[in-house]
């Protein structure tokens, strides 16, 4: 008998062990691994994302769809779409995932009526996620929009693996209600923009920022950032900045840390097909030899070094 | 009664384990599967498109989500002959699937160049022509849309083929797509692959742009099966059955049912597509759905089904 070595990833199936509303266009979808799947996921990286199939799931009561969306609830979903983690667990031979989602189009729509229970099958866990911390001793994190579930996911392992770093994280949206956290604006604004539980539950503190100032710094995610480290004493030897985001604010991110000779990780987002590398459809363009190539979000990716992109 | 299906096909002068083939584009070169798919559960494997030089594709967006379907404009994106050979080839060796490799270029010569360099090596079988492909600016689909031209790329191939089997992959993209296929069949096919995809547009009306770069991409998936279904069946009535020359049939196949609508059809064998970047490891679950049906309705020869459309 030859032992057969555990799976990194595959196709697995999950139970939806909740599905939460946490503002008006912003869900949390938690799912649970068991067997194969949980070793799978429990081996997963900030920055991994998975493939969901909700082609099979319900489109929502007519009154309960946005009505900017009521013509993309009408759309079939064929192929399957790609989210990254907000948070990790493994207990009891179960792996449990956060996947924080915004309601965009037919297949996220169909994702707000999965219930306790329900079953989704999962391909994952995919691509590169950030790499883990070489010596640094702080990290800065930079979330715009929805690129926060990722960054969530970095400062439970920083919390867990690196716990004398020093970690700060900055959120950003256009407006207080397209902020992707649980945090109610109310507390932002009660504790002027440095509160945002998803990190103060790992001890790390937060800064807010939003395009039109209604909650925390007014200005974007990239402009408080700049702001902070212009006040803030940084070495930039040990320092590293792991950032998620629009690829405009992911390009002004690398622009600041290039300035500063800051190590800058960055997640790419692409539309996908397969999400393994045979479609080559989520090409991103890099640095190569004083030319260009194009490497592929899934599989090279998610996560590319910044100074390797081409914005 | 609980007899063994034989799921053998007979296949451009080749035995198949079964008639179940992934198509090109759609699995890359096996070396991405491991995880997901026993490759050698398959009859038949085609690679991604390989070109005598590696081509970058087109720019993104590449691909479009449709109603039952996706456009795809990836523009033939490839790492080229050489590292083809030094890379993915010694992946593809010892597998018991059936491997074709899908060649495509920009002119006749670049096609021979490819085949004439892969002819005689040893892990495969024989190569899928790609004329039909509608994402590239030269060669593709400006090949398969001449009846003249396809006669004529597809002998000057088949000279260079070292006795490989030749398929030729038809564009529906045409007004009768019997006519290119009786065309490849004069310049030498042994086999006939299709359909690629459709030629199609999406539109973002916010922008009142394109949703691709490339502006039209070849549409795939379910919505294209029942066009390919009869496309398939009128090149097997009017073309392929007399001349002897077998169909790999394929457009939307998701499930065994589709597949044996296909072999009902007229295709021999068929191919398996879109469907994988969804499950990839449906095809191998379409083997066994199809062997479940002959058992249903007492075939003891997958083969038999093949053309029975009555």
């Amino acid at each position: 008998m030859t032992e057969q070595a555990a799976k990194t990833k595959g196709k697995f199936s999950a139970s939806v062990s909740f599905n939460r509303q946490i503002k008006p266009r912003y869900w949390r979808l938690g799912l649970e691994f068991s067997g194969e799947g949980a070793v799978a996921f429990g081996g997963t990286r900030p920055g991994q994302f998975a493939e969901l199939d909700l082609s099979g799931a319900a489109v929502p009561a007519e009154k309960a769809i946005p009505e900017d969306l009521r013509d993309a609830a009408k759309r079939e979903v064929l192929l399957r779409r790609p989210f990254s983690f907000a948070k990790v667990e493994s207990k009891k031979g179960k792996t449990h995932v956060d996947i924080l989602y915004c309601v965009l189009g037919p297949a996220t729509l169909r994702m707000t009526t999965l219930g306790h229970g329900d079953v989704v099958s999962v391909i994952g866990p995919l691509g590169n996620g950030y790499k883990a911390a070489e010596g640094e001793k702080r990290a800065i994190l930079v979330a715009g929009g929805m690129g926060a579930p990722p960054m969530q996911h970095m400062a439970q392992e920083l919390t867990a693996e690196y716990p004398t770093m020093d970690v700060i994280a900055f959120g950003g949206a256009k407006s207080v209600d397209d902020l992707p956290f649980e945090t109610r604006p109310d507390q932002i604004l009660k504790e002027l923009g440095f509160y945002l539980r998803e990190f103060a539950e790992y001890g790390i503190q937060s800064m807010v920022a939003t395009d039109d100032g209604s909650a925390g710094f007014a200005g974007t995610v990239t402009d408080c950032l700049a702001d902070w480290l212009g006040r803030n004493e940084v070495n930039a030897n040990e320092t590293v900045i792991y950032a998620c985001g629009p690829e405009q604010m992911l390009a002004a991110v690398a622009e600041i840390a290039k300035e500063r000779h800051i190590d800058c990780q960055v997640s790419m987002e692409r539309l996908m097909a397969c999400g393994i590398g045979v479609c080559q459809s989520c090409v991103v363009e890099c640095k190569c030899d004083g030319d260009t190539e194009y490497k592929l979000c899934c599989k090279d990716g998610p996560v590319f070094d910044a100074k390797e992109v081409v914005f | 009664m609980n007899e063994m299906v034989d799921m053998m096909v007979e296949f451009g002068g080749m035995g198949l384990a079964n008639p179940v083939f992934t198509a090109s584009g759609t699995c890359g070169y096996a070396d991405e599967l491991a995880e997901f798919m026993d490759v050698n559960a398959l009859g038949g494997f085609v690679t991604k498109s390989v070109t005598l030089k590696p081509r970058k594709g087109n720019l993104r967006p590449r691909i479009v989500e449709t109603n039952a379907g996706m456009l795809n404009a990836i523009g033939l994106a490839n790492v080229g002959l050489e590292k083809f050979i030094e890379e993915k080839l010694p992946v593809l060796r010892g597998r018991s699937a059936a491997v074709f490799v899908n060649v495509a270029g920009e002119r006749i010569e670049e096609y021979v160049a490819v085949v004439e360099r892969l002819a005689n090596e040893e892990p495969i079988a024989g190569f899928e022509l790609n004329i039909s492909c509608p994402n590239v600016k030269r060669g593709g689909i400006t090949f398969g849309t001449d009846a003249g031209q396809v006669k004529e790329i597809t002998s000057a191939v088949k000279k260079a083929s070292g006795g490989k089997c030749l398929m030729v992959k038809l564009t529906p993209n045409v007004t009768d797509i019997s006519v290119t296929a009786k065309a490849a069949v004069e310049g030498g096919a042994d086999a006939l692959s299709l359909v690629n995809t459709f030629t199609a547009m999406v539109i973002d009306i916010e922008s009142r742009k394109c949703v691709l770069a490339n502006r039209t991409g070849g549409l795939s998936g379910p919505a294209i099966r029942p066009i390919a279904v009869y496309m398939v069946n009128k090149v097997y009535t009017e073309v392929a059955k007399d001349a002897g020359v077998p169909i790999l049939g394929g457009g939307g196949i998701r499930t065994a049912s589709d597949a044996i609508e296909f072999m009902i059809a007229g295709a021999s064998a068929v191919s398996v597509g879109t469907a994988s970047f969804i499950e990839p490891g449906c095809a191998v679950k379409i083997i066994e759905g199809i062997k479940k049906y002959c058992e249903r309705h007492d075939i003891s020869k997958v083969s038999e089904l093949v053309g029975t459309l009555k």
